[in-house]
């Protein structure tokens, strides 16, 4: 399947994919571009433009938290991770996506 | 939780460490499937893009939120302003005036009375008097022996010394040109911490007797004689008639140096080991000392009176009838003028309050103007905080560009009190600066909160969102009772700033009726240069002094001269206790003031002799006058003339002398000082540069010239100087008081002036409010004058509760006044009287006009238009 243009991605998306994969542990901006590149097996992925961006956003907002530390290559990267209000969001950004996506589904099927 | 490297320095320097490592991390895994390292990094960077791109859009994350939300309250504060321009000017205008006034009498304050001496550790100097301990002799000046004793004994200071003022003649120059020297006392400059600017201070040598002569110079003086030429240092000046009379520069003093006064141009040592400074009842020296550091002035002071009461023990006569008082310097310096500041300080606040009253009540108005704007707001989702914020940011635009108005009031106030140097000790020092901007912000943030918290809150209350469905016809207002009460706060204040203003005034025309008991119109006043060194030959000097004022009497166009020690009309306290034929009566003491005269004074100054006779050409010191005050207190039962008089204390320097006559009272101690008992010596030179008084045909000052050349040709190594009628001495001995009241009754004019804009805009704004309630009461037959006087009414009511608070908080007031006041009390019921019915007039007539513009409506009109 082709890369989906950055454009096609959903707003608001961004943020809840960053979240989902800083929920499986802390991980830097290289590693969470990666990782949301490999789980959609190359459909999404997310510019450099728009990652750190949305990162620093996030983290103002106090859903994840950034601290420095040694990364599998021996380097100084930043490590974010989620905060406990952050896995509030994501749950809540998980139901409306669920209930969303559905919604769509549903309406997709019907009028076919 | 929130990392720690949150501050913009730090977040620049995370993103482009945290890029770099993205960077990095790509470029490897480039090379792990197997690319060169350049053509790695290279594909790396492609595929990262725009890198500074990047960092601006995070960068943008963190800004945004402060700024944007700033700019955007500004910019809208802004476009809200420009659209309503004259209440947008109306308001600055207040502001600039509230705000500027206040910042100028605030940096009068802080330089004058806040703000430590411009000397190092200002707050250790302190002045050292010498007191008699019965109250006989009122002489302070402390003897060179008895100053050296408490430098030596003391424990509490650094270091004690003193000077006095010789007022001389500096003859290198083509003129004999007047200057004042400052003969100081050792360790001078030490106790003051200040050293010269150019060259050095005076070595041991100098500060002995028959050491090498030695001047400093002023600053001034330097650029005067030497235009700032560094080789001044070394060059002679010839001073007086002393010492071989040349005396080299050592040194030029800093431009900020003016201790004791202004007019210092020299300061010389004053040796305390000469053979003539050897007297222990000399009285020469005003003392100053700098105490060590943590010693309270009381600590000092005790130390001082413990050091003299062993003087006492070792020097019976005259020691143990002394005793010390310690003022701090600062005090003794700006102690005379604190309390005029601090009153006009105190009616500039009020004065601002009134403003910032009378902008929150026009506020309110607008804010129920905009309630359909809040409304709106509201149902977009604003918050009740960001509506606040906004308000809030409007008034705070306004206050700020007020302030900044108010700068430029208060940069030339502080130009304006540089004119009064005269009166206004440290003028120099005011400036504006940092302080004054900071205080003047301060007072722009202060004003946002006082004007426009109150109307922001209460125009943005909850209930308000319901006046969308409800519309603007229900708008027979509730928040009237507010708006009054903003109004009676300003008749309030306005009608105590009246008060102080009118108390002020009154006390100013009372003086102006005062019989001063002598005529100072056409008399001349001036001094001739002359050194305390002089006094050495008494006899001399006061043939010289008689010489001279013969000279002066055969001018033309002169009618009469004498000297004096004091010039009348000018405050000049001596007090001294004196005892009748020897006799002192336990219990009562005979104090009165001294002065000295010469033969000519009472008719030069025209005071009346009402028997015997005044001092004659061959009158001497135990010639004796007394005024009329003197014998009603002191003499009733006896007939004065004959009697002997004597100095009760120690002192022996005024012998015995005999009563030749009683002369009217004077006020002598200034126009606003009832004449107190006094005592007229004959003597022609008790200072060897006394005051001149010359009585002439015509204009005094047009004589100055005529007399200068005179005195130049019968002593051509005096100069004579400061030259000036004596009604100016009178004028310039109540500028303060002038000047204070002048002030004060500009800002009550102000206040009654805004107080009536409050007024008038108030009841402008209910008639309008009202138009539809008054249209249905015409319609239904409702005289016309009925409705004016509703209207008048509220507005009288309001002046009315304002005039009782505003009296009742004068009265409160009124006692800071009480010293400032000549001739009628603090309480005075004319003033408060004259005060209430003024301000009633005035709110009746700003009340009158939108009463009758409120009742003027067309009925028909109105109804139809709703």
């Amino acid at each position: 399947m082709a890369p989906l243009e950055k454009t096609d991605l959903l707003q608001g998306t961004l943020d809840l994919l960053i979240l989902k994969v800083v929920a499986l542990g802390p991980v830097h901006g290289y590693g969470i571009a990666q990782r949301i590149r490999q789980i959609s097996s190359d459909v999404l992925q997310v510019q450099q433009g728009s990652l750190y961006p949305a990162l620093h956003r996030l983290e103002k907002r106090g859903w994840i938290a950034a601290d420095w530390g040694e990364s599998e290559n021996n380097r100084q990267a930043r490590f974010y991770r989620l905060s406990a209000k952050g896995r509030k969001q994501l749950a809540a950004e998980e139901e409306t996506w669920n209930r969303l996506s559905k919604a769509v589904a549903l309406i997709l099927r019907t009028a076919e | 939780m929130p990392s720690q490297d949150q501050s913009p320095r730090n977040t620049s320097d995370n993103i482009d460490r945290e890029i770099a490592h993205h960077i990095e991390t790509l470029t490897e895994a480039n090379i792990a499937q197997g690319m060169s390292p350049e053509e790695a990094r290279h594909q790396a960077l492609v595929e990262f893009g725009g890198r500074e791109q990047v960092k601006q859009s995070v960068r943008e994350v963190h800004v945004s939120a402060i700024a944007e939300s700033i700019a955007f309250h500004l910019k809208a504060a802004l476009r809200f302003l420009r659209k309503s321009p004259s209440f947008t000017l109306a308001v600055i205008l207040t502001l600039a005036l509230g705000i500027g006034a206040n910042s100028a009498v605030f940096s009068a304050i802080d330089a004058v009375v806040l703000r430590p001496l411009p000397f190092p550790n200002g707050d250790q100097l302190v002045r050292l008097d010498q007191h008699d301990i019965q109250g006989r002799d009122a002489n302070r000046f402390v003897a060179p022996v008895r100053l050296e004793d408490w430098n030596r004994l003391n424990s509490t200071f650094q270091s004690i010394s003193g000077y006095y003022l010789d007022d001389l003649s500096e003859t290198s120059g083509p003129l004999p040109e007047k200057v004042t020297e400052i003969l100081v006392a050792p360790r001078f400059l030490e106790t003051l911490g200040i050293s010269p600017a150019l060259g050095r201070q005076f070595t041991p040598a100098e500060e002995h007797w028959g050491g090498p002569n030695a001047v400093l110079i002023s600053y001034a003086l330097w650029q005067r004689r030497f235009h700032g030429d560094p080789d001044a240092i070394g060059k002679e000046l010839h001073i007086g008639s002393r010492r071989g009379d040349s005396f080299p520069i050592v040194g030029v003093m800093p431009a900020s140096f003016q201790f004791p006064s202004r007019d210092a141009d020299l300061w010389a040592p004053s040796a305390p080991d000469a053979p003539f400074a050897k007297r222990r009842d000399a009285t020469w020296f005003t003392v100053i000392g700098r105490m060590k550091p943590n010693i309270s002035i009381q600590q000092a002071q005790a130390d001082l009176i413990t050091v003299q009461n062993q003087l006492g023990k070792q020097y019976a006569k005259p020691d143990s009838e002394l005793t010390v008082e310690a003022t701090p310097l600062k005090e003794v310096i700006v102690g005379g003028v604190r309390s005029s500041l601090w009153l006009l300080y105190g009616s500039v606040s009020l004065l601002l309050l009134i403003a910032c009253s009378n902008i929150a009540a026009l506020l309110l108005a607008r804010t129920t103007e905009r309630e359909h704007e809040v409304s709106i707001r509201f149902s977009l989702g604003a918050s009740r905080k960001a509506i606040v914020v906004q308000l809030l940011t409007e008034v705070f635009a306004l206050a700020m560009i007020g302030s900044l108005v108010g700068l430029l009031v208060a940069a030339a106030a502080a130009r304006g009190f540089h004119l009064l140097a005269k009166t206004l000790p440290r003028a120099e020092e005011i400036s504006l600066n940092w302080r004054v901007a900071f205080y003047s912000l301060a007072a722009a943030l202060g004003t946002t909160l006082l004007c426009g918290l109150f109307p922001a809150l209460r125009g943005t209350r909850r209930g308000l969102a319901h006046t969308l469905a409800a519309g603007s016809r229900t708008q027979v207002s509730a928040r009237n009772p507010l708006q009054w009460a903003l109004v009676g706060v300003q008749v309030t204040l306005a009608v105590t700033l009246l008060i102080g203003a009118g108390l002020l005034l009154r006390s100013l025309q009372q003086i102006a009726r005062v019989d001063p008991g002598f005529d100072p119109s056409h008399v001349l006043t001036f001094q001739i240069s002359g050194s305390w060194g002089e006094t050495a030959d008494m006899k001399s000097l006061i043939q010289h002094v008689n010489r001279t004022l013969d000279s002066l009497r055969s001018l033309p166009g002169v009618v009469d001269a004498a000297t004096a020690d004091s010039l009348p009309g000018v405050a000049f306290l001596y007090p001294l206790e004196f005892k009748i034929d020897g006799k002192i009566e336990p219990g009562h003491p005979l104090l009165a003031n001294s002065r000295y005269v010469s033969a000519g004074y009472v008719d030069t100054v025209q005071i009346p002799v009402l028997v015997g006779e005044a001092c004659k050409p061959d009158s001497t010191i135990s010639d004796i006058l007394v005024n009329r005050a003197f014998v009603s207190k002191y003499m009733k039962s006896a007939s004065p003339v004959g009697h002997v008089l004597s100095e009760a204390a120690y002192n022996d320097f005024a012998p015995k002398g005999i009563i030749r006559g009683i002369v009217g009272d004077a006020r002598e101690q200034g126009l606003n000082t009832q004449p107190v008992p006094t005592v007229y010596s004959c003597f022609s030179a008790p200072i060897p540069f006394p005051n001149y008084l010359v009585r002439t045909a015509g204009d005094p000052m047009a004589m100055a010239e005529t007399i200068r050349r005179r005195i130049h040709e019968i002593d051509p190594s005096r100069s004579v100087y400061a030259f000036a009628p004596l009604q100016q001495h009178l004028d310039d001995a109540s500028t303060e008081n002038r000047l204070r009241t002048t002030l004060l009754a500009l800002f009550a004019a102000t206040a009654v002036a805004l107080a009536c804009i409050g007024l008038y805009g108030t009841l402008s704004y209910l008639g309008r409010l009202r138009q539809r309630e008054v249209g249905v009461r015409l319609a239904l037959g409702a005289m016309r004058n009925q409705i004016v006087a509703r209207f008048l009414a509220q507005g009288l009511r309001v002046a009315i509760i304002g005039c009782i608070a505003g009296v009742a908080l004068g009265l409160a007031l009124s006692h800071f006044l009480a010293n400032m006041l000549y001739g009628i009390t603090a309480l005075d019921p004319i003033t408060y009287a004259s005060v209430v019915c003024l301000i009633l007039f005035v709110a009746a007539l700003a009340s009158l006009i939108p009463a009758i513009r409120a009742a003027s409506i067309n009925p028909v009109q109105v109804l139809r238009d709703e």
